[in-house]
């Protein structure tokens, strides 16, 4: 198999979540790959829209679920694009791509799910495995958005301020923006939403840093503050994963477009990324 | 490794018994450039040239190409390699393919690349220094695998040695061509080799190069050399270790369309962009700073992203050598 070539796949249904956020929801033609696809929370495809490009996306629905989802954003060019289809059409995927966040290695502990923004969308897929699979002691969400249009999966959000902590899970909410539904919100869940930043969140949550991961995912400018938080309750770098975002063309380790680094150490974040610890930040100048 | 004698006067004999394997390709001068050209008499190879201006990359992984095209709304691919032969690399050129290997092969390997490096036979030949090459320093400057025979030069003839089965096969055929190696052809090869390697010019001091490099991450003078810099590109594309690639679909017809992908440089302001306008290396500075990086990089397996042929030095517009920034770079933190 050519490996840039991509399996056609068919939109079973396209969901508006905001106004610049679409969910697609699909499935291969290819039966036989249906049954054998599955990749771990944190990995990523590329979408093929033939004529028009290649684009990658992480997959945001969970690995204990079919089929899968992806989140885009109306970005530029080909988002646009596809932000057009409907259910029915055919675009093309292929992958999965990248390392992914090391699940099995931590199974048993707590999680600690930092979310900015569009970066919701891989962590998504870490939050459902984790509630499905019920193989991690607590799993905390803090997600940082600008205004309440911005929710990306509101209803989950919800339903998860709700009935969270049934399921081993506590969801915290900040937004920028003030409007009349997140008051309306932080006076439903007092102590779980407010105004603020994501690092707001951590206030009031206890956690064992010895028992305990994070996962951070959001805009570039977010990590500095998350990871100093972080440092500063002392969990160990090693304990930090992070996602990252670079311009990619191949997805596996070819084209050189995700190269970052020095003469000691350059990594490609389509292969050995897009998940890193904060380690690897350390010792590679230019990954955050 | 197996050693025999081509004497000069089989050369052209042996020259034309290659075409039995594929189109020949071979070093010729144009318009005071090398590069490699189909040729058909030997007559017509430079076989004393310094280097082409585009390094062999050019034979495996194309400046454009169309990888997929899309019919009927299926993408088919775009496999035609012919068989190819190589006449006439030199050493360094022979470690930069090596190097595109470890990226172009490594799993998933790239089918393109692949299947041309299959179908392609490497000769390799001996060459003298000039005051661009560094390979030296390197150890670029002897190949021993990654061709099929290398042809070293003697008073009169050739020591061939031979370097893969393909390349057992060809002498094989033409056994009445080649002679047994005399302990006279080993002194001359010997002598040969000892002038060679006492007549380079130019050194790149390896020591500590990649920590050294790093340290030295806010130096002047990368600033500096990116002041001068013309952001042109041109290093990236003549280099035979470069192979950052741009894709793109075109429209063919109302019907088909091609996903084309060609050679990107690092030096493009494009080449860190993402969505929403953020650039990962927004100034030139970064960008150069980011080239010496990828160049300096050390691989266990392959050794620098650099062999030392000295294109880039040849062919910028700005005149911007490569050993001369690394060696100011060394100095700025003495
Ligand atoms: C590992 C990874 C996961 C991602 N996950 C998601 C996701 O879940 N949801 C989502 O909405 N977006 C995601 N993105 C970003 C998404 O790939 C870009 O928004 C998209 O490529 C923009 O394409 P465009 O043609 O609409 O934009 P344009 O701005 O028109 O881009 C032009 C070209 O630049 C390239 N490009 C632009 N931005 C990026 C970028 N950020 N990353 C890589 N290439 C880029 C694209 O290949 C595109 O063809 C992810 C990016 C990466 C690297
Ligand atoms: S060839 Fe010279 S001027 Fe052009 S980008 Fe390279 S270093 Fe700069
Ligand atoms: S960096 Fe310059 S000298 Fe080194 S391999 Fe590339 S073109 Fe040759
Ligand atoms: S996306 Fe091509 S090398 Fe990483």
């Amino acid at each position: 198999m050519n490996p840039y070539e991509s399996h056609p796949a068919r939109i079973l249904e396209v969901r508006d979540l905001t106004p610049r956020e679409k969910l697609f929801t699909l499935r291969f033609l290819d039966e036989d790959l249906n049954e054998r696809f599955t990749f771990r929370p944190g990995q990523f495809v590329i979408v093929d829209v033939p004529g028009f490009g290649e684009f990658p996306i992480s997959l945001c629905s969970p690995p204990t679920r079919s089929p899968i989802q992806l989140c885009i954003r109306k970005a530029g060019r080909m988002t646009k694009f596809i932000h057009k289809m409907k259910e029915g059409d055919v675009v093309g995927i292929r992958g999965p791509y990248g390392n992914g966040f090391p699940m099995e290695k931590m199974e048993g502990s707590n999680l600690v799910l930092v979310a900015g923004g569009l970066g919701m969308a891989p962590l998504r897929s870490v939050l459902w495995y984790a509630i499905d699979t019920g193989k991690y002691e607590h799993v905390w969400l803090f997600y940082g958005t600008k205004a309440y249009e911005d929710i990306l999966f509101r209803d989950e959000i919800i339903h998860l301020l709700k009935h969270g902590s049934a399921m081993g899970c506590t969801v915290k909410l900040a937004y920028e923006v003030e409007s009349p539904s997140c008051i309306y919100l932080e006076q439903g869940f007092s102590d779980r939403v407010c105004r603020g930043v994501v690092t707001d969140l951590f206030r009031g949550e206890e956690f064992d840093v010895n028992r305990a991961y994070a996962l951070i995912c959001g805009p570039p400018v977010m990590y500095r503050f998350v990871i100093r938080e972080l440092l500063d309750r002392k969990l160990s770098p090693g304990r930090i994963y992070m996602t990252l975002e670079r311009r990619m063309r191949c997805g596996v380790g070819k084209c050189g477009h995700c190269v970052v680094g020095t003469s000691v150490s350059m990594k490609y974040i389509c292969q050995d990324g897009p998940v890193f610890t904060y380690w690897d930040a350390l010792s590679t100048r230019g990954l955050i | 490794m197996r050693y025999i004698k081509l004497p000069s006067e089989n050369f052209g004999k042996f020259f034309k018994s290659l075409e039995a394997w594929g189109s020949v390709y071979a070093p010729v001068k144009r318009g005071g450039i090398y590069s490699f050209q189909e040729v058909h008499d030997p007559a017509e190879i430079a076989l004393d040239y310094n280097r082409t201006m585009l390094p062999p990359k050019k034979f495996f992984f194309r400046p454009k190409e169309a990888i997929l095209r899309l019919k009927n709304g299926h993408w088919e691919e775009n496999l035609e390699a012919e068989p190819t032969v190589l006449f006439g690399l030199h050493s360094c050129d022979i470690h930069g393919l090596k190097i595109l290997d470890r990226v172009y092969l490594d799993e998933p390997a790239d089918p393109y690349y692949k299947s041309r490096r299959e179908k392609t036979l490497v000769i390799g030949i001996s060459c003298m220094p000039d005051e661009y090459c560094f390979c030296k320093s390197l150890g670029t400057h002897f190949a021993m695998d990654g061709f099929d025979l290398f042809l070293h030069e003697l008073p009169d003839g050739w020591l061939v040695r031979i370097g893969s089965v393909r390349g057992h096969e060809i002498v094989w055929e033409n056994g009445e061509l080649f002679e047994e190696v005399t302990d006279e052809d080993l002194a001359n090869f010997k002598e040969f080799e000892e002038r060679r390697a006492n007549s380079f010019q130019k050194e790149l001091p390896q020591e500590g190069l990649a920590d050294m490099l790093d340290l030295a991450y806010n130096s002047p003078v990368w600033k500096k050399y990116a002041d001068i810099c013309l952001a042109c590109g041109n290093c990236n594309m003549v280099c035979p270790t470069c192979r950052c690639y741009e894709v793109c679909d075109r429209w063919v017809d109302a019907y088909s369309a091609v996903r084309e992908r060609r050679y990107d440089s690092c030096f493009m302001e494009n080449h860190g962009l993402v969505a929403g306008g953020h650039n990962f290396r927004p100034t030139r500075l970064d960008r150069f700073r980011h080239r010496y990086y990828c160049k300096s990089y050390f691989d266990p397996s392959s050794g620098y992203n650099c062999v030392g042929c000295g294109r880039c030095d040849e062919f910028c517009p700005a005149k911007i050598e490569h050993v001369k920034v690394l060696d100011e770079i060394r100095g700025s933190l003495e």
